[in-house]
C-alpha cells in the first residue's frame, strides 16, 4: 500500500512538473509570436505593391506607424532615454517630450526600414525573466551582412511591449540617453526640445 | 646588557620592515582584507571582451566600484559580479555596458543611470546590459561581407 502511495505521489509530481514546463513553453512562444506579428505586418506593408505607387508614401508611413505604435511603448522608451531628467519635468512637458521622441524614432527608423523589401527576419532566441523578455532576431537580406536585432520587451496590460531595441549590440535607449544627457547638461532641457523640433521639421 | 639592546633595535627595525612590506603589497595589489563594504550587483553579458576582476566600474567617468568576479552561466553567458560603493543607488533601468578605453585600451564597465523610481536591491541583477563590442569582428563583417 505504502509503495503504491509513493508511486502515485511520484507520478503526480512528474505530471505536475511536465505541466509546469509545458506552461512556460507556451508563454515563451507568446513573446516571440507577438514580436513576429508586428514585424510581419511591417514587412507586409513594405512589400505591398499598392503602397509603392507614387503619391502613396504618406499613406504607407501612416500605416507603418499604426502598426508600430501598437507594439512599441514610446512613453517607456522616452522615459528610459531621458532617465534622470524625466522626473524633473512636469506631466505636460513629459507628454510633449514623448510626442517629439516618437516623431524622432519614426523619422529615423521608419525611413531606414522603408528601403527594406526582400529582407527576411529569423527568430533565433528568446529569454524570459519574469515580466521582462528579450527576443533575438536576425535580419537576413541575401546580399548584405546579417544584422542582429534584439527586442527588449516587457509585459504590460496583458501583452508584450517593446521598450528597447539592441542593434548589433548597441542599445537604442542607451544611445539616446547619453546624447540627451549631454545636451541637457551642457545646454538645457529647452535646447534639447528645440533640437528635436528642428529635426522633426527638417524631415517631414 | 648592551648586546641585548642592540638585538632589540635590530628586531624592531626588522618588524617595521615586515609591516611596511605588508602594507605596500596590500596597497599596490589592491588586496582587501576587510571588504570595502560595497553593494554587490550582478549583470549578465553576451560577451565580456575579456574583462578581468578588479576592472573599474564607472559612472560618468568616475570610479564607483570594481568587478569582483566573473563566471559563466548555464546558457553560456558571462555573469559579472560588481561591487559598487554603498552610497550609489542604481535604478532598475540603469544600463551596464562593457567599454574599452580608447581603441586598444583596458576594458571597464560603464553604468548609465536610469530614471525609474525603483532601485535595484543589494545582490540584485542589472537587467539592461550592453556587451562588449568587438570592433574587429564588425569591421571584418562589413569589409568582407557574408559568404
Amino acid at each position: 500500500m505504502k509503495k503504491f502511495l509513493n508511486f502515485s505521489i511520484l507520478c503526480l509530481i512528474i505530471i505536475f512538473l511536465s505541466l509546469l514546463s509545458h506552461a512556460t513553453v507556451a508563454i515563451a512562444g507568446e513573446a516571440t509570436d507577438q514580436v513576429r506579428q508586428t514585424v510581419d505586418a511591417v514587412l507586409d506593408v513594405l512589400k505591398d505593391k499598392e503602397f509603392k505607387k507614387p503619391g502613396k508614401e504618406k499613406q504607407r508611413r501612416a500605416k507603418l506607424r499604426e502598426i508600430i505604435v501598437k507594439r512599441f511603448d514610446f512613453e517607456e522608451m522616452a522615459k528610459r532615454s531621458l532617465a534622470l531628467h524625466w522626473s524633473k519635468r512636469t506631466p505636460q512637458e513629459q507628454k510633449e517630450f514623448v510626442s517629439l521622441y516618437s516623431d524622432l524614432l519614426e523619422n529615423t527608423y521608419i525611413r531606414k526600414i522603408e528601403r527594406y523589401e526582400n529582407e527576411k527576419v529569423l527568430y533565433t532566441d528568446e529569454k524570459i525573466d519574469g515580466l521582462y523578455a528579450t527576443v533575438k532576431t536576425k535580419i537576413v537580406s541575401g546580399k548584405e551582412v546579417d544584422i542582429p536585432v534584439d527586442y527588449k520587451i516587457f509585459r504590460k496590460n496583458g501583452k508584450w511591449e517593446v521598450y528597447d531595441i539592441v542593434i548589433e549590440g548597441v542599445s537604442l535607449v542607451n544611445n539616446y540617453r547619453s546624447q540627451f544627457n549631454q545636451i541637457i547638461r551642457s545646454d538645457s532641457y529647452e535646447e534639447l526640445i528645440k533640437r528635436l523640433k528642428a529635426k522633426a521639421l527638417k524631415e517631414p | 646588557m648592551k648586546k641585548f639592546e642592540l638585538e632589540l633595535v635590530v628586531g624592531f627595525f626588522l618588524l617595521l620592515g615586515i609591516i611596511s612590506l605588508g602594507y605596500i603589497s596590500i596597497k599596490l595589489g589592491k588586496l582587501e582584507i576587510v571588504g570595502k563594504g560595497g553593494h554587490t550587483f550582478y549583470a549578465e553579458f553576451e560577451k565580456t571582451g575579456g574583462i578581468k576582476p578588479k576592472a573599474r566600474v564607472e559612472i560618468a567617468g568616475v570610479e564607483v566600484g570594481i568587478v569582483t568576479n566573473i563566471s559563466i552561466t548555464d546558457d553560456y553567458r558571462a555573469l559579472v559580479e560588481l561591487s559598487i560603493d554603498k552610497s550609489i543607488k542604481l535604478q532598475e533601468d540603469a544600463i551596464a555596458s562593457i567599454k574599452t578605453k580608447g581603441l586598444i585600451g583596458e576594458q571597464y564597465v560603464q553604468i548609465s543611470p536610469g530614471g525609474s523610481e525603483k532601485f535595484i536591491p543589494d545582490k540584485g541583477k542589472i537587467r539592461e546590459t550592453e556587451s562588449a563590442i568587438d570592433i574587429q569582428e564588425i569591421i571584418s563583417k562589413y569589409v568582407f561581407g557574408k559568404i
